[in-house]
Parts: structure tokens; sequence; C-alpha cells
């Protein structure tokens, strides 16, 4: 017995490397972020000073072009998120419960993706939809249109293809993962006794998955929104997002306390996101459906 | 029985998303071995002068080099960070083990941006000049989470018994780890070192913040987006979705394996131990 109390010890030394480094690395690092965010811009590019203000975040909230790049961010996340969520559902229902023998090949290939570089889809999607691209060279040749579409690149749509492109197989995979526990037997059930297709999505299938989807959708607005890279290269003037500035107060202009002010009113409103879903699944009583199968 | 429940629908959807996936990406690597260098249909014929023109291209190398460097470097140290951590979170009780979990997962859920940033600030603040190791310590901060998720998702399906076993017949601490656990956990390690290897490796937004004057793949890329239309991208393109795509199917492969011996072996694990 004197042996096991000694080794009620071991496990939290274990972890003490990974807690320090993550204290130094993240934790710090974070705080001293959101320090900066109260602080004033020096008179020399990449200084700051203090005393602690919330000028950063009234210059935020005043600056236009940052409410029109925070609107864009916001319509670009919540494309991307409900395209994503939306065109998973059905290939996620597919793979659980009519795939048979080909679910692990399509499986495979779907979650293959998630290691395309991501760089390497963001360039994908401008030789696909570029004036020149594949998209408009197909078009031409076939006789579909007379002149490249010039209507495909450089815009919010651009930038919302290759999101999705981007988030569509992890909300695969994270939709898959939650109908597994859901036995066809429901379905089959609702279809004995007469269901059709509509009835069978909207009164079984879509109830079940609804918190699992809420939680994907939040997910792909977050990392779709916060994207610096995407709009930089897809989204020409029209689909600059929040992100993009914020990357260039830190690296360009040097106003350190205002990108970091940007970043954390984003992170906020991020949040607040979340919250709402939560609250919208708690109040329409979908997140408390489980089912024993 | 699943064939009762036959989905046109939702198969023609799959196809359409599977088209979606994959067709922009077989565009890069068809156009890289493209043999007039142009990026727009008709293709003109196969070459591999473009792979020549990369490969020998100084700048190339120095940065596949350096992706090379900091992904080793980076998935080395998880492994090792994160082999004890996940092991120690899985067998600890009480008060410390949610706060920790909220430690361990809480980077997953920010966006790179915000790793990146405030590592920037918070390198800058300390003085700690921007090089490979600051990339490095980055990515290691944001693989770690995904090292830990997957190894947790075994460890703590374990059977605590043979440890237990093997501790009560007299094996210390160490004997205990290399002839009970590491045996039972070393295929999920290679997969999870695997996908550390390949997030590191391909990894931009964050690299972006905290690199100094050197190069990796991705920043090489990101430089070559920014200028005109190069062919070469396309190589570059195909070459670094080859490396990523060829770690993946090594790491699925070993967590098949895996989860084959943990379904076969249970009991034999346990009469090995005992006899």
């Amino acid at each position: 017995m004197e042996q096991r109390q000694g080794h009620r010890l071991g496990p939290l030394a274990l972890t003490l490397p990974a807690v320090l480094g993550l204290a130094l690395l993240f934790v710090a690092p974070f705080v001293t972020f959101s320090i900066y965010s109260f602080l004033t811009a020096g008179i020399l590019p990449f200084s700051v000073g203090g005393p602690l203000t919330f000028d950063a975040y009234r210059s935020v909230v005043e600056s236009e072009v940052n409410r029109a790049l925070a609107l864009n961010s916001l319509w670009t996340g919540l494309f991307a998120a409900a395209t994503t969520v939306v065109v998973s559902l059905p290939v996620a229902y597919w793979l659980r419960y009519a795939a048979g023998s080909r679910r692990n090949l399509v499986l495979l290939l779907i979650t293959a993706t998630i290691f395309a570089s991501y760089l390497v889809r963001i360039y994908a999607w401008r030789s696909m939809l570029g004036q020149n691209g594949v998209i408009n060279s197909a078009l031409v040749s076939l006789g579909v249109v007379d002149e490249p579409l010039a209507f495909l690149l450089f815009n919010r749509f651009a930038v919302t293809v290759a999101l999705v492109h981007i988030f569509l197989p992890y909300v695969v995979l994270l939709l898959y993962a939650a109908l597994l526990p859901i036995g066809p037997n429901m379905l089959e059930a609702a279809q004995d006794l007469g269901a059709g297709v509509v009835r069978r999505w909207t009164r079984v299938v879509l109830p079940l998955v609804a918190a699992p989807a809420g939680t994907a959708f939040v997910f792909v607005f977050i990392l779709a929104a916060a994207d610096y890279v995407t709009p930089q290269f897809l989204g020409g003037t029209s689909g600059v997002m929040l992100g993009v500035r914020i990357q260039e107060s830190f690296l360009k202009s040097g106003d350190w306390p205002f990108g970091a002010a940007s970043a954390l009113s984003m992170l906020l409103a991020f949040l607040a996101l979340y919250g709402l879903v939560v609250l919208a699944l708690r109040l329409t009583g979908l997140r408390s459906i489980r089912f024993a199968s | 029985m699943t064939d009762r429940l036959r989905s046109p629908g939702t198969m023609i959807a799959t196809l359409i998303v599977l088209t979606f996936l994959y067709a922009p990406l077989m565009i890069v690597v068809l156009f890289s071995f493209h043999s007039s260098g142009g990026l727009s249909l008709p293709f003109e014929g196969f070459s591999l002068r473009w792979y020549e023109d990369v490969l020998l291209k100084d700048e190339f190398r120095a940065a596949a080099l350096n992706s090379l460097i900091v992904a080793v470097a980076t998935s080395v140290t998880t492994l090792l960070v994160g082999m004890l951590a996940s092991i120690g979170l899985s067998k600890v009780r009480g008060r410390a083990r949610p706060v920790l979990g909220a430690l361990f997962f809480v980077p997953l859920t920010l966006p790179g941006l915000f790793i990146g940033l405030s590592l920037l600030v918070w390198f800058s603040r300390i003085g700690l000049p921007p090089s490979l190791a600051t990339v490095t310590l980055a990515h290691v901060v944001y693989v770690f989470p995904y090292f830990i998720l997957i190894l947790m998702a075994v460890l703590t399906r374990l059977d605590p018994t043979l440890e237990e076993t093997a501790a009560d017949l007299g094996a210390n601490p160490w004997q205990v780890f290399q002839r009970v656990t590491l045996p039972q956990i070393w295929p999920i390690m290679l997969a999870a070192s695997c996908l550390t290897f390949a997030l590191s490796f391909d990894e931009f937004i964050i690299t972006f913040f905290v690199i100094g004057s050197d190069s990796t793949l991705p920043m090489y890329i990101w430089s070559q987006l920014r200028r005109t239309v190069n062919p070469g991208i396309n190589v570059i393109s195909t070459l670094l979705l080859a490396i990523t795509m060829i770690l993946w199917a090594v790491a699925f492969i070993a967590l098949l394996r895996s989860e084959r011996r943990r379904r076969a072996s249970v009991p034999e694990a346990g009469k090995g131990v005992i006899a």
C-alpha cells in the first residue's frame, strides 16, 4: 500500500514538462498579448507604452474600415460554415447508413484530403477559378460561354469555396462520428411506419445531429472568420477580411495595441457566437436528445 | 441490414463532394507534369522539366531542409513531452485532472492567428530573436493537443490491471512502462508522430509570425504565390501533397494495426505478463 501512495505523485510529475512548456509558450504569451491591447502605440512603429487604457479598443470600434472588414469576416464565416455543414450532412448520412462495403474506401479518400496542404488548396482554387483557369478554359472551349467568367475569382465567393474545401473533410468526419451511435433500426422503423425521405430527415436525422452540427458550424465559423491567408490570395479587394488587417498591423504598420485589440474583439465575438449556438440548442431542447441503441 | 436504407440522393451528394475535394488537387498534380508550363487547358503533353527546374533551385532546397529540421525537432519534442504528459494525465485523479485537461486542449480551440500573434509579441518581449528554434517552439504548442488527443483515446482504454499486476509482481515503474505500457501504445505513438510531423511540415499560419529570415516549404510557396504565375508552384505543391499524404497513410495503417492488435491480443498480453 505504501508503494501505491508514492505512485500518486508520479502522474503529476510526468505532466510537469508539458505544464511548464504550455505556461511559458501559451499562457504567458496570451496574457502578454492581452495586456498589449490595453497599451498605447509609441511614436516609433512597433513600440508600445503605458498606462493601461481602453484607447486601442475605442479606435477598433470607431474605425469604419475595421467595421467593414469585420462584417466581411462575419459573412464569409457564416457562408463557409453553413455551406460546409449542409453539404457534409448527406455525405455523413450516406457513409453511416447506405455505404455498405464502400464505406472504408470513401472514408479514407475523404480524410486523406485533410492532409492536403493548406496553401496548396488556396493555390489550386486560384488555378481553378482564374480568368484563364481550368473552369473558364473548359467553359469557353465547350462553347458554354463566349468570354471567361470574371466573377469566379477575387471575391467572397472564391474565398468561401476554398474555405469549404479546407473544412469539409473535418465536418464530414465529425458528423459521421455523431451518427455512429445511432443504429439504422431507428430509420428503418420510420421507413416501415411510412415516413418518406423528407419526414425521415426532418423528424429523425436532423434532430439527432443538431447538436454536433451546431458544434461543427461554430468550429468552421471561427477558423474561417479568423483566416488571413485565403482572402489575401483569393479575395481581391472586396473579399479582404479582418484577419488580414490584424496581421498587417503587426507586421506592416507596427501598431501592436490596435492589432491586439482587434484580435481580442474578434475572439470575444467568437465566444458570443458560441454562447448563442449553445443557448439556441438548449432552448429548442435539441441538445438533450440522446438515444441508446 | 444497411442495404435496406438505400439512399440515391446522398450517394450522388457524396460523389459530388469527392469530385469537389479531388478535382483541384488533381489539376495541380497534372499541371506539374505539363510540358508547356501553361496553367490552362488543353493539356499539351507530359514532361519532368519543371521538377528538374525546382529541384535544382537552392532556395527550394534550403526551404525543404528547414522544413525537415523543424518537423523532426517538433515531432521528437512532442513525442517526449507528450508521451509523459498523456501517461500522467491518464493516471491523475481528482481536481488536477480537469485543470490539466483544459490546459492541454485549450490551444486546439484557438485559431492559429492568435497563437502566432501571441508568440510574436512574447518572443519580442523576452528578447528571443525569430529563428527556426522559435518556429519549432511554436509548432510544438500547435501540435501538442493533437498528439495528446490521439494518445488519450488509447490510454484511457488500456486495461489498468495489466500494469497493476506487473507492479504487484515486483516490476519497477520503468519496467512496467517498458514491458507493459509501451508495447501497447507504440503503434499509436507512431501514428501520432506522423501526424505531428505532417502538421508541422505544412504549417504556415503560425510560422508566418515567428520565422525570421529563414524559409520553410510553405513559406517558399507563399512567396512564390505572391509573384506571377509560375509552373514551379505546381511541382512544389505536388511534392508537399505527396509527403503529407504518405505520412498520413503510414499513420492510418499504424492506427488500423494498433486497433487490430488491441482487439486480438488483450487476453494474450495478460498471460504474457503473468507468465
